[in-house]
């Protein structure tokens, strides 16, 4: 039997699950019997045709980081990022694609063939690096039929498994990334209400922390730099990785620190720590409130909350979302592998949706009644030149006309006008993001629309934006007086993107290196 | 350290500037006029000539007009009486109005200017009205009672200066067949303009790019370091602005090019001479009144021009790559002075002076929390700018990236310091 499989690819730790032939999702371990495989990538010194990723990759670097990669994620859709190894370049799409090739490998191992495949994002990733994921999967010889908000997985699973019935808030804080989605469930109805996401907080930055406070006791102690080489600064950034996992179930950590200059025990409170990451935490409420003023509901108005990623085991975390709401917030589900596992169950519901007969029976039974309402997880608007009221210039302005969290499916239009007599063409942009101001919304696609001649200024121009249920956005420019029309295929054309032979090519590349 | 008054500097770019304009601005509003004379003599033409207030009787043998103010005095009607001499019976006629200003005397006449398209002599802002005024029934029609034939919006209008203004108002009937005038009468209103007309706003704009070059200047000094880029910048600036380049201004004849150019030059070495002697003046550690400047350009310039004097200051603070605590402070003072809306100033701040160069953090500044905002109003407000940033954080420009996270940074660290964990 194909599996029809979810991923987690994380920042820090990656998960596979595959749905089991009654519909329910089950973590596939690694070849080590582990759960999650770290997100570490380590190109062989020996032979260069060998790749690790995981555990190994993790020990390796500190023998050798020049060869080694972390937290890639944070990287996606990023066009500068390369990491230079033996005079390539891999980019943060091809390195992802290791990750997954890793856990594509052990779980064909165990279960056989993968057909369709579901990769998880966090809610705030933008196109291009919705794109840059998929392409990744695709890179690694996966069959990705989607993409699934990282809460909107976590909460799929835990509505699944538990009786819930109300609104309930995910917070997701994992290992670099934050999300907060607020949603109703009913039972086994699930509607997305909004979603709001902080692309650089997660558990990598309390650990940036922690590793500052090391490196500045040492200092006060031996006026000598603890870390003085790259492979230092991995080994205290797995330390620092450590001492805040200790922080989570003690009340103090101790480590030894083997600088140069001599070692040095320290000890690190509970306290310490919540002191040196405020501003973070202070990050998280801001982010909790926004959504809530978004969704228009006060806490009180929250029933359950629940946790996803690993950050959230901190007990600051906790605390102040107990403060905030009133109640402890959830922990049944694991944190760390509830969004692999409901990524496995959106894979079953899109394979049934798209094509109900390559289901087989049981997984149909399972999902039969689970009811997903998702999202726009973005502003989608094009550049105009209004008249400003108050100076009586034109101005050059970001215009929204699909608004950011407006349920799908959707569709949304706005009428505009042709500046000047005569003219015959316009340049329409599609812009992402929340501003007016273009400089500040990432431009997504630019097309020329050729319109008739010898016309007076002012014709008006008919632009229309729609999303459908599997994050696919059209648009259509419409010249009302010709009835011309430009339909604009949504196709990302830069911004660290590559053009599908591309990816078929680097995928044959891939299919020969060795990846343990 | 002396104190220069503020017509000192701007007096000596004020003459070179008045020379200049007055050299490249030498031809007079073309066609004015133009289409109210007639080569073709008027044989039956006659006219009368008519002042506001108490009047003789109108002649009927003449055409006699007359301007009252009318409804919310927001516009002149135009009446006419007495006769019209056409060359048949059944003739087609048009009525045509135009306004002179007359207020400095007939020689020293300028036209009053139109708004609106429809009103404008082509290829020139001059205000001209036409209406159908219909078939006149005999060869000789006279028109016994006042009848309006026009009524003129007065927001159609822009008059050259502020103030009291003599209008002179020539209405001619002429024939649709062939345009010949067949009658023609005068009439003279005085009006108070309580706008600014289009010769004030041209002096105005000078005068405010003068002083904004001043303000350019001063926020260069504030830390009593007048850096040379930010020098350049100001001097590039009013090249641009103040001066005007002998090829901008259409086609011409080369030996008016040249000589065009020639002035050019020389304005552009006397503007130079100017600056630096402002330059020289600032070095020596004088300043000026800043407040004075920002009030009399909040009184002659629009908002728009207000916002390019803020911009071009803010420029100069970011020129060196870093904004001193002074500047910033000056800054923020010229923006209030300014009457810049204070959003407004942030985003062109956030825009041209990100925080990062700032040399002291000012959360007002930089994030709009003042001090008199309430705990709550404050959160509120931070989570506003905390969603405005986060939505950029994800730019393709690495430099906005940086920016939106150092913000991000700030935002959460006043969060901490002024909502503390409560």
């Amino acid at each position: 039997m194909a599996n029809i499989v979810g991923i987690d690819i994380g920042t820090t730790f990656s998960a596979l699950a595959v749905l089991n032939a009654i519909g329910k999702p089950e973590i596939v371990p690694n070849a080590d019997g582990e759960r999650l495989t770290p997100s570490a990538i380590f190109f062989d010194e020996e032979n260069s045709d060998v790749i690790r990723v995981g555990v190994e990759a993790i020990n390796s670097r500190h023998l050798n980081a020049e060869r080694s990669v972390r937290w890639i994620k944070r990287h996606m859709g990023d066009a500068n990022y390369h990491k230079n190894v033996d005079g390539k370049d891999w980019t943060p799409v091809e390195l992802s694609a290791l990750i997954l090739k890793k856990l594509k490998q052990e779980c064909s191992a165990e279960h056989g063939e993968i057909s369709d495949v579901v990769i998880s994002v966090p809610a705030h990733f933008d196109e291009v690096r919705r794109k840059a994921t998929m392409d990744a999967g695709t890179m690694a010889g996966l069959n990705v039929i989607g993409i699934v908000n990282e809460p909107v997985a976590a909460a799929l699973y835990y509505a699944t498994t538990r009786e819930v019935s109300g609104k309930v808030l995910v917070y997701d804080l994992g290992g670099g990334t934050f999300d907060v989605t607020i949603m109703n469930v009913k039972g086994h109805q699930m509607e997305i209400v909004c979603s709001q996401g902080d692309h650089a907080l997660g558990g990598i930055d309390f650990d940036k922390e922690i590793l500052k406070m090391l490196e500045q006791g040492y200092k006060e102690k031996f006026s000598a730099e603890l870390i003085n080489s790259d492979e230092d600064r991995a080994k205290y950034e797995d330390e620092a990785e450590d001492v805040k996992k200790t922080l989570s179930r003690r009340k103090t950590a101790k480590k030894m620190l083997y600088g140069s200059a001599g070692n040095l025990k320290v000890e690190i409170t509970r306290e310490m720590f919540e002191q040196a990451i405020s501003s973070l935490i202070a990050r998280t409420d801001i982010l909790v409130e926004v959504a809530l003023e978004e969704a228009g509901i006060e806490p009180s108005g929250i029933d359950k909350v629940l946790l996803v990623g690993g950050s959230t085991r901190i007990p600051l975390v906790q605390e102040r979302l107990e403060k905030t709401f009133g109640f402890a917030p959830e922990t049944a589900v694991n944190v760390d592998e509830c969004v692999a596992l409901g990524a496995a169950l959106h894979a079953g519901l899109t394979v049934l949706r798209e094509n109900p007969d390559a289901v087989p029976a049981g997984i149909s039974s399972g999902l039969n009644d689970v009811n997903l309402t998702d999202v726009c997880n973005h502003s989608y608007g094009t550049i105009c030149a209004p008249v400003d009221k108050e100076t009586g210039r034109r101005v050059v302005q970001n215009r929204i006309i699909l608004k950011k969290n407006t349920p799908l499916p959707c569709e949304a239009s706005q009428m505009f006008y042709t500046m000047s007599k005569g003219q015959t063409e316009v340049e329409v942009t599609i812009t992402q993001g929340e501003d007016t101001a273009p400089e500040y919304v990432n431009k997504i696609a630019t097309h020329k629309f050729e319109l008739p001649p010898d016309r007076p200024a002012k014709c008006p121009i008919k632009v229309t934006y729609s999303y459908d249920v599997n994050q696919r956005m059209h648009c259509r420019f419409q010249d009302l007086e010709s009835d011309r029309v430009l339909e604009v295929k949504f196709s990302l054309d830069k911004n660290g993107e590559i053009s599908q032979s591309d990816i078929r090519q680097k995928a044959e590349k891939l299919e020969h290196l060795k990846v343990e | 350290m002396g104190k220069l008054l503020i017509p000192g500097l701007t007096e000596i770019l004020k003459t070179i500037v008045t020379s200049f304009f007055r050299f490249v601005g030498g031809s007079k509003s073309p066609g004015y006029g133009s289409r109210l004379r007639r080569d073709e003599p008027a044989l039956w033409k006659v006219s009368s000539n008519q002042s506001a207030g108490p009047s003789a009787e109108p002649d009927p043998n003449v055409l006699n007009c007359r301007v009252q103010l009318t409804g919310q005095e927001d516009a002149f009607t135009v009446e006419i009486c007495g006769s019209i001499h056409a060359t048949s019976d059944m003739h087609y006629t048009i009525v045509q109005i135009s306004i002179t200003d007359i207020t400095d005397g007939i020689p020293q006449a300028q036209p009053v200017h139109s708004r609106v398209e429809q009103w404008q002599i082509q290829d020139s802002p001059v205000f001209v009205y036409n209406a159908d005024l219909g078939r006149l029934p005999n060869h000789v029609t006279t028109l016994s009672d006042w009848i309006s034939v026009a009524r003129l919006g007065i927001d159609w209008m822009i008059f050259p200066r502020k103030g009291e203004r003599k209008l002179q108002f020539s209405t001619s009937i002429l024939s649709r067949w062939n345009g010949q005038e067949l009658a023609c009468a005068t009439s003279t209103f005085t009006y108070e303009n309580p706008a600014f007309g289009y010769i004030d706003l041209q002096e105005n704009s000078r005068r405010t790019k003068t002083l904004t070059v001043a303000l350019a200047f001063a926020v260069s000094a504030a830390d009593n370091k007048l850096f040379d880029c930010e020098v350049e910048l100001i001097k590039n600036w009013a090249r641009n602005n103040i001066g005007v380049s002998a090829n901008s201004r259409g086609n011409r004849h080369p030996a008016e090019s040249l000589k065009l150019a020639q002035a050019s030059n020389e304005t552009k070495r006397e503007l130079d001479k100017a600056l630096d002697e402002a330059v020289g003046f600032f070095r020596d550690g004088n300043q000026l009144d800043t407040y004075k400047i920002c009030k009399e350009i909040v009184e002659i310039a629009p908002l728009a021009y207000r916002y390019d004097a803020l911009e071009l200051c803010l420029r100069v603070a970011q020129a060196d790559g870093v904004a001193a605590v002074e500047e910033l402070t000056l800054l923020k003072d010229l923006a209030n002075w300014l009457e810049v809306d204070t959003n407004r100033f942030r985003e062109m701040m956030a825009k041209i002076l990100p925080a990062g160069m700032h040399e002291e953090k000012d959360v007002e500044v930089i994030l709009g929390v003042t001090s008199d905002m309430s705990k709550d109003k404050t959160r509120k407000h931070l989570n506003k700018e905390y969603s405005k940033w986060n939505a950029r954080v994800t730019n393709t420009d690495s430099e906005i990236q940086t920016q939106a996270d150092d913000m991000l940074k700030f935002i959460a660290e006043t969060r901490s310091e002024y909502i503390g964990k409560s």
